[in-house]
């Protein structure tokens, strides 16, 4: 029920004496009225923004913030009115929704500030009206998986983990070749190679000029076989082992072994052996020279390479079903003008149009506006229908087509951002530190605490073993269960903390142990206390 | 795909039908309505000057134009009851409110009608009530118009009660109260039998009470 429909209740209620003089039983006794608070005016300031509604106006919804008792938390009983430190811009569209029993979402406001802002106040989201709920919805999911996708490159980029097995690291050098040089040196290596071995299936089959004395052409690959064959072997054995490479470095090899790149490689390779196993027979000749044309699969190795060639598989492969009605309605379309024009132009003599299948290649060619020109319509009729089929070839085809690009448009932009995520990403942490300076308060009476918790136990913090990688991070209590040398920002400690028992001792070192065995206890000591500490 | 074209046409069939409820609107928002001023109706009314106030604020905010016609009245009323169908008991409802028998409920004959159920004596009351019962305001209840004021109400509880509702209870309900009220047997009850026999029922003076401090 809406809100505004509540006000009307007390005449509904009222109204129900029409109800009484016709009633068999007695009625029940009315409920016992509740608290009721005088209707005033209340004030609420907003850093700043006064705001001012009935006091039951804000009660219509008793399970928010405004509506119950917890607003009196926030009473300033100088100035007599309710203050929240809180965006004002934001805190319109609550009252709002308080007065018309519609919570809008604004499109220029940030989707994560607002849902903050409705967090604080106790307002579910699902109540946005429907006007405003789509929006609200989309770039929310869109925020959520911008997040998702920084963290999975966050996984992928800045994960050191302590020791990668060989095997591991072999991976990883296969999957991310800017990690290491050698990556590096592979990763083009290979690439040259199937620029290579791709040049020589194409210059293959190129004329070369026969001495003169030779009545026909030879292409060079007949010519030059040897050669040939040499440089074939050499880019086979490259990838042969490139393969087997990857194979034994893959996690899961069955999954590896069904991935799509997998598969590339192996019809690239699988032609050469098989053309090796085979002997010089007549029969099978015709399908070697089959197989020679897999070689050509070669190139499709390229898109390890390019981002660009993986992202238009992808999108192909995200549009299927779009490109799948491009081709029903084309197939559609040809083979009714195909049947058109072969009854249109039975009449015309020696004509062409032998069959309906035959006119399917002038259908297609016409409604591709290719036009070709081998086969043309000669009779009136035949020409009409004609220009019919290609003015809506035009047509068909131009209809799926923005969908598919804009998918990829969407898709594109998706990779640009994660590359241009890790650019920004020095940049932003610069900036942070500068802007995120520590609370010398805070760290005061942060240390102070350690320190009575030291007095406490009569043991130390010792400084070995909290170094972390982390020097940047600003906020000295994370708490992350995951690794425990990251629990405690270090820098703090290294900066500002010398521990009691490091001043005493000597022997300051900056990593590592210390190597007697009363000191391992020492430490072992401290690094339960630190977990105690932060859990 | 198919759904994408299916919500566009959809879109666009609504669109040129809510051009017609737009013209609609702007009739009715041309039928604008201010309410006489707070005096008179503090003269003419029991309620308190605040009290008209709080009363005005909700008015307003369900009929911004100021005065309510029977469709949103229906409306509003039904929102009370989800699970039967209360338009025709609000059809009753808001001959009884529109005094002037104009076809829509001003502010000023709302707060009447509501003065006289809240604030009234029994014998306004009763009035009130018979008036609502009278549906031809001929001065007579009949029992045609009895069922139908009583079909009405149980229109307004629905399919699902206990235990169900047959089809002669009505009929039945209408018989008692005709009963009851109906002292010379003439078939017709008219305001006096009708008043004289309510004040004679405990009942219906207890419950007449009840809503005394709804406001």
């Amino acid at each position: 029920m809406a809100a505004g429909v509540a006000a009307w209740l007390p005449f509904a209620r009222a109204a129900a004496i029409g109800w009484m003089p016709v009633a068999s039983a007695p009625m029940p006794p009315p409920p016992r009225e509740m608290r009721r608070g005088q209707d005033g005016l209340i004030m609420l300031n907003v850093s700043g923004t006064r705001f001012q509604t009935w006091r039951n106006t804000l009660e219509r919804y008793p399970d928010t913030l405004l509506g119950s008792t917890e607003r009196d938390f926030f009473f300033h009983e100088e100035t007599n009115e309710y203050f929240f430190d809180r965006d004002p811009d934001i805190f319109r569209h609550i009252l709002n929704f308080y007065r018309t029993g519609k919570l809008h979402y604004p499109r220029h406001e940030c989707i994560s500030a607002y849902d903050e802002e409705l967090a604080f106040f106790g307002i579910i989201p699902e109540i946005i009206g429907d006007c405003c709920y789509e929006e609200y919805k989309d770039r929310r999911r869109e925020n959520t998986e911008r997040i998702q996708d920084d963290e999975e490159n966050e996984n992928n980029n800045d994960l050191v983990l302590p020791e990668l097995s060989f095997r591991e690291s072999m991976w990883r050098a296969f999957e991310n070749p800017h990690t290491s040089t050698m990556a590096l040196v592979f990763y083009y290596v290979t690439g040259f190679f199937i620029a290579v071995s791709v040049m020589a299936n194409v210059v293959e089959t190129v004329p070369c000029s026969s001495g003169p004395n030779r009545a026909k052409e030879v292409s060079c690959g007949e010519r030059y076989a040897l050669a040939f064959f040499c440089l074939d072997t050499a880019c086979v054995m490259i990838f042969t082992v490139e393969y087997l490479l990857r194979l034994i470095a893959a996690p899961s090899r069955y999954k590896f072994v069904k991935s799509v790149m997998s598969i590339i490689d192996v019809v690239a390779i699988m032609p050469y052996y098989i053309g090796l196993v085979m002997t010089d027979n007549e029969d099978v000749s015709g399908a070697f020279v089959t197989l020679r044309v897999f070689r050509v699969f070669r190139i499709f190795k390229f898109s390890r390479h390019s981002a660009g060639l993986r992202i238009l598989g992808y999108t192909l492969k995200s549009c299927a079903s779009e490109l799948g009605f491009l081709l029903f309605s084309l197939t559609m379309a040809i083979i009714i003008f195909a049947t058109v024009m072969f009854y249109a132009e039975k009449g015309s003599s020696a004509t062409k149009f032998t069959s309906i299948p035959a006119a399917f290649w002038y259908t297609i060619v016409t409604m591709t506006t290719l036009g070709y020109g081998d086969m043309v319509p000669k009779t009136i009729m035949g020409k009409i229908f004609g220009s019919v089929c290609s003015l809506s070839g035009v047509l068909v085809i131009a209809l799926p087509v923005p969908v598919i690009v804009s998918n990829f448009s969407r898709i594109y932009h998706q990779s640009q951002r994660a590359e241009k995520r890790r650019a920004q990403k020095a940049s932003k942490e610069a900036g942070q530190s500068l802007v995120c300076k520590i609370n010398p308060t805070f760290e005061t009476q942060h240390h102070h605490l350690l320190h009575c918790l030291e007095k406490t136990t009569r043991n130390h913090y010792s400084d070995s073993g909290m170094k972390t990688e982390n020097d940047n991070h600003c906020c000295p209590l994370t708490v992350t269960c995951s690794g425990f040398p990251r629990a405690i920002d270090s820098r703090q400690f290294q900066s500002c903390w010398v521990p009691d028992c490091l001043r005493n001792s000597q022997s300051y070192s900056q990593s590592g142990f210390k190597d007697s065995t009363v000191d391992t206890l020492h430490t072992h000591t401290h690094y339960i206390i630190n977990f105690i500490v932060l859990i | 795909m198919e759904k994408k074209l299916d919500s566009i046409s959809a879109r666009v069939d609504t669109s040129s039908s809510s051009s017609d409820s737009v013209e609609d609107e702007l009739e009715l928002s041309a039928v604008r309505h201010r309410p006489e001023a707070l005096e008179l109706l503090e003269a003419q009314t029991r309620f308190s000057r605040k009290e008209l106030q709080i009363l005005y604020r909700g008015f307003k905010s369900e009929c911004p134009s100021g005065v309510v016609n029977e469709d949103t009245f229906k409306e509003i009323y039904s929102q009370f009851f989800p699970q039967g169908d209360a338009s025709s008991y609000a059809h009753f409802l808001f001959d009884a409110f529109d005094t002037d028998q104009n076809g829509s409920v001003s502010f000023e004959d709302f707060v009447m009608g509501l003065s006289i159920l809240l604030r009234g004596t029994i014998h306004e009351k009763l009035n009130w009530a018979f008036n609502l019962y009278d549906i031809n305001k001929d001065g007579y209840i009949t029992k045609e118009e009895m069922l139908d004021i009583i079909k009405s109400i149980y229109d307004m509880m629905g399919k699902c009660t206990y235990p169900m509702l047959r089809e002669e209870t009505p009929r039945q309900h209408v018989e008692i109260f005709f009963q009851k009220m109906d002292k010379n047997r003439d078939g017709v009850v008219t305001i006096d039998e009708f008043i004289d026999c309510c004040q004679n029922d405990e009942n219906i003076m207890k419950s007449m009470q009840l809503f005394e401090n709804v406001i």
